[in-house]
């Protein structure tokens, strides 16, 4: 076999290696720069979506804060009937 | 009323059915099973102390004492690719392996280094020791799952749809240019491929074992497996005991290569990133990678098979699947697998050596190099970049992140870099397929 040159020959492999890595990156960032300019200017954020949403955790929220208080003030009686 | 009774009468018909079938169908094979039975094995009268030494030849003492009984190695490939073990691989050898496979549990159970993988493998490697009971060959519970899924390099492909389903690109789409990061950090292993064949490896062992660098368990794997098969088990020992150990070997380089002032660099608060930029991200990269790189996109295509499902919302069911009892179920059998190549006569070679101290170099190198093209960028950025967040561009997601955002902590309380980190961190997984992917076109 002739001689090859295996330290020549894998910094070769760096080169282009490094190269692909860093091009594709690349791209991938030029894309998702561009996916986000497009998608934040025809569907802009979802700002109905966020006021639609909001109330009903704030009702479910206030249930809850009342159960809580029913369950303290239950277990309160419980623990004082014991006593 | 009448339905129920219809019902029944039906069920009866189909037992009265399935009954006559089966009574029909049985004559046949009870001929066969009378003429098998009639070749009987010829049976000689044993005395005591014959039996006694028969037993005692049968014995693990024995077949690690007796060194020249001619055992044969365990090959998953088959009877062909065995060949009779050296007196040393059959006795020394395994004692050893053994000794590395209690230490290995001792790192995972009370050091609480990567046991989810640690265990697997080290158990693996035990059950490969063990003499006469050919685990790790054809028809043993090793080979067997070697076969099923390490050989055909199926299992890092599930592992890495696991991954996919767990990892949220949104730090990365909020800001994108942190991708670079994850670019530099693969230097760790082109740089290290270049250490290899100095110390003398030839370039395809060397690009094998310089995957390392890409501190990912499952890329290795699928490498090492295409390009030097013998190193499997050493690769994939280094590769998860470097990423276990990336707390110890990152924070002195990230610290040797940063100043004080520079580690305590605070970070703006990301952009809010759209629920419609995180669906299509992973077609974005699927798309790129088949039109560069398509050797890539066994690895790719997995990873963005399991983020599509995770963010497309629909699918929770099968999403949760693969982040959890799948991926779970194939980190039993790789791991399992992977410690099939524990066996004394794979891993007691002289390049172990030789890859443990690429490894480590391949490792040093990354982060290195992460952390240097993060101080670039932050010389030429508008926003600032704290240069810790570019050691993160190691894949092994979410350590290097948590490691950044310790040190970061370390130089200035309050100073939390961990989702900055993540974007480089999640870029590096990408850039560590893409960079495998460029290494198996290298050698198709």
């Amino acid at each position: 076999m002739a001689e090859v040159n295996l330290l020549a020959e894998s910094v070769k492999f760096m080169l282009l290696g490094m190269g692909v890595v860093y091009l594709f990156l690349y791209i991938v960032i030029l894309a998702v720069k561009l996916q986000a300019y497009l998608i934040n200017k025809y569907f802009p954020e979802t700002t109905p979506a966020s006021t639609a949403k909001k109330p009903a955790p704030s009702r479910t929220d206030e249930d809850e804060k009342a159960r809580i208080a029913a369950i303290v003030a239950a277990v309160n009686e419980f623990c004082k009937n014991k006593s | 009323m009448r339905i129920k009774q219809l019902l029944i009468s039906l069920f009866f018909a189909l037992f009265a059915l399935t009954t006559m079938v089966q009574a029909s169908g049985n004559p046949a094979p009870s001929g066969e099973a009378t003429e098998q039975s009639s070749e009987e094995h010829v049976y000689k009268s044993k005395s005591m102390a014959e039996l006694a030494n028969s037993f005692w030849k049968t014995t693990g003492i024995n077949a690690i004492l007796d060194t020249k009984d001619g055992e044969m190695t365990s090959e998953p490939a088959g009877h062909d690719a065995e060949r009779p073990m050296t007196a040393f691989e059959s006795s020394l050898g395994r004692i050893i392996m053994i000794l590395i496979v209690f230490l290995l549990f001792y790192l995972a159970i009370a050091k609480g280094f990567e046991p989810l993988l640690l265990l697997p493998i080290a158990f693996g490697g035990l059950l490969a020791n063990i003499p006469l009971a050919h685990m790790a060959g054809e028809h043993g519970m090793l080979g067997i799952i070697y076969n099923m899924g390490i050989a055909n390099e199926f299992f890092p492909l599930l592992i890495f749809m696991g991954v996919g389903a767990m990892t949220d690109f949104g730090p990365l789409l909020a800001n994108p240019k942190t991708a670079l990061l994850g670019g530099a950090a693969q230097f760790g292993i082109f740089g290290s491929l270049v250490g290899a064949v100095l110390i003398g490896f030839d370039l395809q062992q060397a690009s094998a074992i310089s995957i390392i660098g890409g501190a990912d368990g499952p890329t290795s794997i699928f490498i090492a497996n295409r390009l030097a098969p013998d190193m499997l088990g050493a690769i994939a020992v280094a590769a998860y005991s470097y990423m276990a150990l990336v707390p110890v070997i990152q924070p002195p380089i990230m610290k040797a290569l940063t100043t004080k002032e520079e580690r305590q660099i605070k970070m703006g608060v990301q952009r809010k990133v759209h629920r419609l930029e995180k669906l299509v991200f992973p077609i974005v990269v699927l798309v790129f990678s088949i039109l560069i790189l398509p050797e890539s996109t066994p690895l790719i295509g997995a990873f963005a098979l399991g983020n599509f499902f995770k963010e497309s919302g629909v699918v929770d069911r099968l999403s949760d699947t693969m982040q959890n009892a799948l991926i779970n179920i194939v980190t039993i059998f790789l791991g399992l697998g992977v410690g099939s190549k524990l066996a004394a006569d794979k891993f007691l070679v002289l390049e172990t050596m030789g890859i443990m101290v690429i490894g480590l170099l391949a490792f040093s190198a990354g982060t290195a190099a992460g952390v240097i093209m993060a101080k670039i960028m932050n010389k030429f950025s508008k926003e600032p970049i704290n240069p810790l967040i570019g050691a993160a561009g190691v894949s092994a997601v979410p350590m290097a992140a948590r490691v950044v955002n310790k040190v970061g902590m370390d130089a200035k309380p309050g100073n939390i870099l961990l989702m900055h980190a993540m974007g480089p961190n999640v870029a590096g997984v990408i850039g560590s397929a893409v960079a495998a992917g460029v290494l198996l076109s290298i050698f198709k």
